[in-house]
């Protein structure tokens, strides 16, 4: 009997090794030769190779297409078309008397977008660690239907940003559902999207309400990663809940909350698709920011002026800003691993 | 100088009740060990003393105030966590001083208190450390440490050596022992350990499944256990024990079992059924005319200054014999084995304790 059970294994063991040796040995017909000729040392670089194509496919080769059209002038696609015209778009954009007034600028409309971007990005962030805390904090406690409220925070997390944007228009709009229960209270009317102070308070708290979920999340593992034994010692202490907050707690969560930090200034002085969609930039150039700027000039502007070497330029500056962002996050999440390794 | 009194405190969490009315003294300044196996309750009870745990009913009494009410932080008791609980962003001076600041205690106050006790642990080398930078036994020592710099009314210890390693805990064994001498509080240890129980405690809690199974002075509990339990919990290798029966011949009662028949030196009923209990330092190895028994040697454990041979009877019960000295037995050899008259202990049914009519 028990042989009889070996024989069966070992017939499927064959069988379904047969397709997988079929396939080694086909692998084995291209990788021999090219062994071979590499040597086994390189092996690992050629194995790397058909990531490494769609990488550059994809990213490297349009960073490259990006850097030619900002040094290119002229309405063209194709580069045989366009006229190299060096830093002209770069001194273009930079051309400013005094770059705190966007109206001295030659180009004021980018001018607009950095002041709109650095102006949500410092209010979108700072609000966003205070309330993914807050809602981290509340959802770590034994409240009831916790389960729950943990995944009604991360929802909005899930959602397209054009839903989201399309949804807050519904809610914010003057004839919108918001105003219609004020109206219905007695209230007079707000200009949630018209009125440009309300425009971007509206803006920051829609984006803060779209991605806060995936911080609190951040935050929340931060809270569980804290023994529960520190807050009985502290107890035993006889620390009050302020401090045991503040001296405990808030510390040993600084590590989450800089992630929190960096990755949504990355995120933030990113932003387009739900402010684009929400206020569409306005009224005027209100909640216009950066991404939106290039957008325009690349792709959306009337008639014969998308500017694409502009456009381009544009971006290979965000594109700086962003790569010291996460340079300053490499640099921090490293400094913290050698700090780890220290013990 | 600090008593703690504990009135039939009862602690169920939702349905389940996992203490059933204990009743327990902590006389001031004594060292009282909670003792008993995995989920007998030891750890609730000391948290329940510290405040981390509310009880169902009951009363607690410190110093004689009732403080089943009074939050933690508030009852001045410290506690020394299994896993040293230290604040790890905190330099151990700063962990020591941190009770302190809660009190709003003047700088100076605090640098003395910490720096005395850190020379009292001797730890005064380490202070501007993190606790990650210390081994295993220095953050233990913070954590006691931070107990001390607060004078509290009692010291709670929650397993305090089990993270430590053999050698490491001997040593902090008779430092604890020493500690105690040294500041005379009143401490309250709890541990699975009946070694470390039986080396430290003036008094020893047994507690099992929520109920205290015994109470006593180490060797009073080791002596004169109350039932199965504590005679087969107190004592390492454990009491040996057998099923018996009384049986009368002559003008005597018998303890009888199919490879047993020695004289009952316990009023006992007759044809009853008992279980004998002999610890394994109680029997001696004999010639075969003086012998209560004969057993088959299963294995031996030389441990150079003394041997303990794992011996199987004829009535299936294993018996385990320790004498000093070096044997020279292999696994099957034959033993005559005689019982020390005034060591046998002998429990009824229940296993509760026999004790003689005096």
């Amino acid at each position: 009997m028990k042989n009889i059970r070996i024989n069966i294994k070992n017939f499927f063991i064959r069988v379904f090794n047969i397709p997988f040796a079929f396939l080694m040995h086909a692998i084995d017909i291209i990788m021999w030769p090219i062994q071979k000729i590499v040597g086994v040392r390189n092996m690992p670089y050629i194995f790397l190779l058909p990531n490494l194509f769609f990488f550059g496919l994809f990213v490297i080769v349009p960073l490259g297409v990006n850097v030619a059209f900002s040094v290119t002038g002229g309405d063209e696609l194709l580069f045989a078309n366009r006229e190299f015209s060096g830093a002209k778009h770069y001194n273009y954009l930079f051309d400013c008397e005094n770059y705190l007034n966007a109206n001295t600028c030659t180009e004021d409309f980018f001018w607009r977008g950095v002041h709109n971007t650095i102006f949500f990005v410092i209010f979108q962030v700072g609000l966003m660690i205070f309330f993914s805390l807050l809602t981290a904090v509340i959802l770590n406690k034994k409240i009831i239907g916790r389960g729950f409220f943990r995944s009604v925070f991360f929802f909005p997390v899930l959602l397209s940003p054009v839903v989201v944007g399309l949804i807050w228009q519904w809610i914010l709009l003057k004839n919108g559902i918001l105003n219609a229960f004020i109206e219905a209270n007695g209230g007079d009317k707000f200009s949630f999207l018209t009125d440009p102070g309300w425009a971007m308070t509206s803006s920051i708290f829609v984006s803060i309400w779209a991605h806060m979920g995936f911080y609190t999340l951040i935050v929340l593992a931060g809270l569980q990663a804290i023994p529960p034994n520190l807050y009985e010692a502290a107890e035993m202490d006889g620390t009050s809940r302020e401090r045991t907050f503040f001296r405990i707690t808030l510390p040993l969560l600084m590590p989450n909350l800089l992630v929190v930090f960096i990755l949504a200034s990355i995120k933030g002085v990113q932003t387009f698709d739900e402010i684009y969609v929400l206020t569409g930039g306005g009224p005027g150039t209100s909640t216009s920011l950066i991404v939106q700027y290039i957008f325009t000039t690349g792709f959306a502007s009337s008639g014969s002026v998308q500017n694409f070497g502009l456009a381009a330029a544009a971006s290979m500056v965000l594109g700086v800003v962003l790569l010291l962002l996460t340079l300053i996050q490499l640099y921090l999440s490293r400094s913290r691993e050698n700090k780890h390794q220290e013990i | 100088m600090t008593e703690i009194v504990l009135k039939n405190i009862f602690k169920s969490y939702d349905q389940t009740e996992v203490i059933h009315g204990v009743d327990l003294k902590v006389e001031s300044g004594k060292f009282l060990v909670l003792v008993g196996p995995s989920g007998c309750g030891k750890s609730t009870l000391l948290r329940i003393i510290a405040g981390l745990e509310r009880i169902t009913s009951g009363e607690i009494l410190i110093e004689g105030n009732e403080v089943s009410n009074i939050p933690a932080s508030e009852r001045g008791l410290a506690m020394v966590f299994q896993s040293y609980a230290l604040y790890p962003h905190m330099s151990v001076y700063k962990n020591m001083a941190f009770s302190l600041e809660n009190l709003k205690i003047d700088k100076k106050t605090i640098e003395e208190k910490v720096n005395s006790a850190a020379k009292l642990l001797q730890i005064e080398d380490y202070l501007q450390r993190k606790p990650k930078a210390l081994s295993g036994g220095q953050r233990q020592r913070v954590a006691i440490g931070r107990a001390i710099v607060r004078d509290p009314k009692a010291f709670l210890f929650d397993e305090p050596l089990s993270n430590l390693d053999a050698e490491l805990r001997v040593t902090m064994r008779k430092e604890l022992s020493a500690l105690h001498e040294k500041i005379g509080g009143t401490m309250i240890y709890v541990t699975h350990d009946q070694v470390e129980a039986m080396t430290l405690a003036d008094q020893i809690v047994v507690l099992n499944e929520g109920y205290v199974a015994q109470a006593g002075a180490p060797l009073d509990l080791y002596n004169n256990p109350n039932d199965t339990f504590v005679a087969g919990f107190i004592g390492s290798p454990k009491m040996n024990f057998m099923n018996v029966k009384s049986i009368k011949k002559d003008d005597e009662i018998n303890l009888k079992s199919e490879s047993l028949n020695i004289k009952s030196s316990v009023d006992v009923e007759v044809n009853t059924d008992y279980t004998l209990g002999i610890r394994p330092e109680h029997i001696y190895i004999c010639e075969k005319n003086d012998s209560d028994l004969e057993a088959t040697v299963d294995y031996s454990e030389q441990l150079g200054s003394e041997t303990y041979f794992y011996c199987n009877t004829h009535d299936a019960s294993q018996l385990i014999v320790h004498q000093t000295g070096q044997y020279k037995v292999a696994k099957g050899d034959k033993l005559f084995l005689r019982f020390d008259r005034s060591s046998i202990h002998l429990f009824g049914v229940d296993g509760k304790a026999i004790k003689n009519k005096s």
